[in-house]
């Protein structure tokens, strides 16, 4: 045991420092740092949060004070920057088409403010649980804006190149596992803590593994920007689209309720 | 377990069962639908065969049935009509969506998009979606008169007519939007 930290954990924590060294150097040799900035700065933030906790660990202890608000607060600039890495994938997988692209910002952004808002009245409000709240409200929110960007691209029938579709996949699902685990560690704070970490850590090694596969090639290159339509075009057929949708829904409406139409 | 762990497990529950329908690609989607030349692949509309289901769905057709036709026939009419009614209903769907891929073409490619109109057509469908599963059940149940689908014909007709004069209207306008904005590019000047 090094600062009270199980062998186990230790062996995950280096499982998981060796997979991140791994996708950083990837993302440097493949050249996807260009494409990804972000995320290649959420991945290179985990590597540095990882070995400053563990000097931390070794110097003052796994369960002392200063550990403990030292590795959430590191954990809150993570979190950030898993957020900008998001934001980047959603970049990627709409920008080219600048309309509905505005349309999805301001949509995402409602939404991860909502589950946000949503995350903080449901929480526990005792000071010494804020900081896995805040934590649980941005990963909900996190994941709430990956599944909007895809459920967005599907019904406009947007194609996410598949690299983003996999680094998303793996930020989403590692963003639900933890605020699922956060939810548990507020509920059952002084029982869960080492099986917290021990799970937490492998939930994001798996989001690495995924990872590692989705950069082992080059991202391929899409045009910036689709050829789009005349502006006027939307404005005068979207209107007539819409009536018409509209009329083949009232004409089944009288379908569906007959008498209305009897006279 | 307490309600509102049991909300926030269920919150997470349906977030990823919306990232694996949203990821799920059945095969005929596999292509970028953002192409507007892909609007033109499948021209032939239901509206086609509109005299054919006129005919089929003709309450004159079935009373004279009702009169002169045994039971077993007129069973097997019932039947067959049940058929015909539905499927044109598939079909009326099926304008529909065409009418959709159309409006969500136009959006992807536009420069702006109006939230106003985005959601009604979002709101469209869902209604639309069902109605439609409403009134196949009540059909297949029994309980709707097959005859009150020929209504939608002259609806479908008309639709049908006026969106291929729309289309070649929107095709004429990228035409000569395109034919514009080469011609400005030839002299060196930038379109803002």
């Amino acid at each position: 045991m090094i600062g009270g930290i199980a062998q186990f954990q230790l062996m995950m924590w280096a499982a998981s420092t060796a997979a991140g060294v791994f996708v950083l150097v990837l993302l440097a040799v493949r050249k996807n740092y260009r494409a990804y900035p972000a995320f290649t700065f959420y991945i290179f933030v985990n590597l540095a949060q990882a070995i400053l906790l563990f000097s931390m660990f070794r110097r003052w202890g796994y369960l002392s004070r200063a550990s403990w608000l030292f590795g959430w607060g590191t954990q809150a600039v993570t979190v950030c920057a898993r957020a900008l890495a998001v934001a980047e994938i959603c970049r990627h997988v709409l920008s080219r088409y600048t309309g509905i692209w505005a349309l999805a910002q301001r949509l995402l952004l409602l939404c991860a403010g909502l589950v946000l808002l949503y995350s903080g009245l449901a929480a526990r409000h005792q000071w010494q649980l804020a900081f896995p709240s805040a934590d649980r409200g941005l990963e909900l929110s996190i994941a709430a804006v990956i599944v909007l960007l895809f459920l967005f691209a599907r019904y406009y029938g947007v194609r996410a190149e598949r690299t983003d579709r996999s680094l998303a996949i793996g930020l989403c699902l590692y963003s639900c596992f933890r605020a699922l685990n956060d939810t548990i560690l507020e509920r059952y704070l002084y029982g869960y803590d080492t099986l917290w970490t021990i799970l937490g850590m492998l939930a994001f090694f798996a989001s690495l593994v995924l990872w590692s596969w989705a950069l082992r090639k080059p991202r391929t290159e899409i045009a910036a920007e689709e050829n789009l339509l005349p502006l006027g075009v939307y404005q005068s057929i979207t209107p007539q689209i819409n009536l018409r949708l509209r009329l083949l829904n009232d004409q089944l409406c009288q379908i569906w309720k007959p008498e209305v139409t009897r006279h | 377990m307490s309600l509102s762990l049991f909300l926030l497990f269920g919150f997470v529950g349906i977030l990823l069962l919306g990232l694996g329908w949203a990821l799920w690609e059945p095969r005929e989607r596999r292509k970028l639908q953002t192409d507007p030349r892909s609007l033109d692949e499948d021209g032939e509309r239901h509206v086609t065969y509109l005299p054919q289901i006129r005919q089929a769905l003709s309450p004159m057709d079935f009373d004279f049935l009702l009169k002169s036709a045994s039971r077993e026939l007129q069973r097997r009419v019932r039947l067959e009509r049940l058929g015909v009614a539905l499927a044109y209903l598939s079909a009326v769907r099926a304008d529909f969506h065409r009418l959709l891929r159309t409006a969500r073409v136009i959006a992807v490619l536009s420069p702006e998009v109006a939230a106003v109109h985005e959601l009604e057509r979002l709101r469209l469908t869902a209604k639309f979606a069902w109605q439609y599963k409403m009134i196949r059940w009540k059909l297949l149940a029994g309980f709707a008169p097959v005859p009150q689908l020929d209504g939608l014909s002259n609806l479908v007709s008309g639709l049908s007519v006026r969106m291929e004069a729309a289309m070649k209207e929107l095709g004429e306008r990228a035409a000569a939007a395109a034919k514009l904005a080469s011609s400005v590019n030839r002299r060196g000047l930038d379109v803002v």
